[in-house]
């Protein structure tokens, strides 16, 4: 490694970028965005036309047991919940103190059947919130609690066909239901005068329990300040680096240097340092220009730099890869593209792990983390797989090269 | 084989897929020698000159530069050479000045060279002109530049005086000659005849991946060249008579004799017919 010729080889990689003004143009536009969403910050959290429901994009319904009350459930999400609402079996069904961290733009419902012989039967709820946001879930609450009481119905005349049961609530959207049911029982109880307790109820008791589970509600200008960090790093590794690699081959540049006294590990060397400079470079002021403190975060540099290696992976694997300019755009947009289809297809069906295999799906996680400051355990693992996953594309990237050579 | 020579090439083979471009050459180039490859389009020179600065693997047989492998010692090889590709690359959103000197820094030459080489091909006037904005012939004298621009040992020149015009076709050929006279050796390829008779050492015409024919200009025109004269009467009929034969000579002796020769011409070489002989080209 000679510093001359790596010197001349990045003044070079730098010059062919202000000559070409592009890549350029498009760093100011970036930042531009980013100086104007500073300026102009939305006063909301929650924005229209997304598909989130109150800050939260997905609430899962957990459960111990799949009882006929969480079939009935499964069986009436209403259609403008489909898309967020997701049931999962508790993996520690008896542990609710146990410390839970979701991740942000989530919460959950859980749900409990205490069953045992002598005692009465209990369902106990537990709706575990956005952290200082209790009323992000009352979509799915409304829902829940207006399902319940039909479920609830709904067995209790399979069991007590000859008796009548008493009258279904008026439901409606406000959930007015719910106080004038129990305004409704009261009156009959003051009525009747309390009646001493006959065996085991039809209808199991009820206990609510609500609290906030660490994670926040998405915050929409971290969300995008994310993006385009993401976008910096993307646009920096797997978009220039290829196409201008590409075109340096397809022109026979590559060779005339690669004659040189320059060794291949030079000028490899001299993309692998130019472009995620310039990719970090740009992304870390785009986070800087949102929230300037994220510069002081071990977290942020970590995660920018997990990001950028995969990315840097990603764009020389196809740089290898491509033999024209061409070859290599379209390869960035057919990864692009199959990424985004991968991601969405697991995230709508619910199809664990798979997605862990992407960058993209860890890479948003830790640096929204970053950004809002929110980075909790789970965001460390997400960082810890990001680094893997960097470190595989690199050695894929060094494969595919290898194979593939100059021309 | 001359001890002295520099490029070895024995028994090339070069296959694209189950196409032989280069098909079983044998080819000795001596040191400080001006060697000029001929031959039609497709015939292999491209390829062989690929496989000399190691582009392309050979897929038999293989090529010595003084003695050392090209494929195993390439990293050494390559900074002792200078080459002229068949299709341009520069960078285009560069100045001719800005190339050169990006690979004058590869080659750790001092900067002043690149202004130097530029005045050589009389490239100076359009030095700050981005590459974007050259003719294919200033091209071609900017890829020279950069060739020579480390003072090589070797030269490989793929059609270097394509698309140049008659007066800077002379400057190359001034500088290959200089080159020559400071030592170095030199392959060029080319489809101009005359060139090669003004400044080649030697020649090897290539026909479909074979080497057809190797000599000096001068031998070759001495081989192929006919005893024939060509004579325009005084009536203004031509005729032309064969001095390998009694008949021919004595006939054209008495027509001289008898002073009705109005113009008489001896057969030059010619190129073009021997080329295309050789090549297996020429028209019954
Ligand atoms: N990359 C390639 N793939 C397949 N065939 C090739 C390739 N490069 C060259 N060839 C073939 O090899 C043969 C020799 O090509 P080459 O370029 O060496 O010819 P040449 O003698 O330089 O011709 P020209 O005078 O036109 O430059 C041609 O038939 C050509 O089609
Ligand atoms: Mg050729």
């Amino acid at each position: 490694m000679r510093w001359y010729i790596l010197k001349a080889l990045l003044t070079k990689e730098f010059s062919r970028h202000i000559a070409n003004r592009g890549g350029i143009a498009l760093a100011f536009l970036l930042l531009a965005m980013a100086v104007l969403l500073s300026v102009f910050t939305p006063g909301e959290t929650t924005a229209a036309g997304t598909s989130m429901v109150g800050g939260v994009h997905h609430c899962f319904i957990e459960f111990d047991r799949p009882t006929p009350l969480v079939r009935h459930l499964q069986a009436n999400v209403p259609p403008e919940l489909k898309a967020q609402v997701r049931f999962r079996e508790l993996r520690k069904p008896d542990d609710v103190d146990g410390v839970i961290a979701a991740e942000t733009g989530t919460g959950s419902i859980q749900i409990r059947h205490v069953n045992e012989p002598g005692k009465r039967p209990a369902v106990q709820v537990s709706v575990w919130h956005p952290d200082s946001e209790p009323g992000a879930l009352a979509p799915y609450e409304q829902w829940v609690w207006k399902e319940s009481r039909r479920a609830f119905a709904i067995e209790a005349a399979k069991k007590m066909t000859d008796a009548k049961m008493p009258d279904t609530p008026a439901f409606d959207a406000e959930n007015n239901w719910l106080v004038l049911e129990s305004h409704k029982r009261f009156q009959e109880q003051v009525e009747a005068g309390r009646k001493a307790d006959v065996g085991a109820p039809l209808v199991p008791d009820l206990t609510i329990d609500r609290r906030g589970l660490g994670g926040k509600v998405l915050d929409f200008r971290a969300a995008i300040a994310t993006g385009m960090v993401v976008f910096a790093l993307y646009f920096a590794c797997v978009y220039l680096l290829p196409t201008l690699n590409c075109e340096e081959r397809e022109r026979g540049v590559l060779l005339a240097q690669a004659l040189t006294p320059a060794s291949p590990t030079e000028l490899l060397a001299a993309k692998f340092v130019f472009y995620p400079v310039f990719g970090i470079g740009l992304a870390a002021t785009l986070a800087a220009v949102y929230k300037p403190d994220v510069l002081s975060s071990l977290f942020f540099w970590l995660a920018l730099f997990a990001v950028g290696g995969g990315f840097l992976g990603i764009g020389m694997t196809i740089a290898a890869w491509a033999k024209t300019q061409r070859a290599a755009f379209f390869g960035g947009m057919c990864y692009l593209l199959s990424v985004s289809m991968l991601l969405l297809i697991c995230s709508l069906n619910g199809i664990p792990f798979l997605s862990y295999l992407a960058v993209e799906f860890h890479g948003p996680r830790i640096l929204h983390a970053a950004l809002s400051g929110t980075v909790q355990t789970a965001h460390w693992r997400h960082l810890a797989a990001a680094l893997g996953l960097a470190v595989a594309w690199l050695f894929a990237a060094g494969w595919v090269f290898r194979r593939r050579g100059w021309q | 084989m001359p001890p002295d020579a520099m490029i070895r090439i024995a028994g090339l083979r070069v296959l694209y897929g189950a196409f032989a471009a280069v098909d079983g050459l044998d080819l000795d180039i001596r040191r400080g020698e001006l060697f000029g490859l001929l031959g039609p389009n497709g015939a292999g020179k491209s390829t062989t000159i690929r496989v000399l600065i190691g582009q392309r693997k050979p897929s038999a047989g293989g090529v010595t530069i003084g003695g050392r492998d090209v494929v195993r010692d390439w990293a050494n090889i390559k900074p002792t050479f200078g080459y002229v590709p068949d299709r341009e690359n520069h960078f285009e959103e560069f100045t001719g000045r800005r190339n050169l000197e990006f690979f004058g820094q590869l080659y750790n030459v001092p900067r002043l060279r690149a202004a130097e080489v530029l005045k050589m091909v009389e490239l100076d006037e359009a030095a700050d002109l981005p590459v974007r904005g050259y003719s294919l012939g200033m091209r071609k004298k900017l890829l020279l530049a950069r060739a020579i621009l480390h003072e090589p040992q070797i030269l490989y020149l793929d059609e270097p005086t394509a698309n140049l015009d008659i007066h800077s076709a002379e400057v190359v050929h001034r500088i290959l000659r200089e080159r020559v006279k400071a030592g170095a050796t030199i392959i060029l390829t080319t489809h101009d005849m005359d060139e090669v008779e003004k400044i080649c050492d030697r020649v090897g015409i290539m026909a479909r991946g074979k080497l057809v024919a190797l000599d000096s200009p001068l031998a070759l025109k001495q081989q192929h060249t006919e005893r024939k004269v060509d004579v325009i009467r005084d009536d203004g009929e031509r005729f032309v008579y064969d001095m390998d034969t009694p008949a021919g000579r004595n006939d054209l002796a008495a027509l001289v004799a008898a002073g009705r020769a109005l113009r008489i011409r001896t057969r030059e070489f010619d190129f073009h017919a021997t080329f295309l002989k050789l090549t297996g080209l020429a028209f019954d």
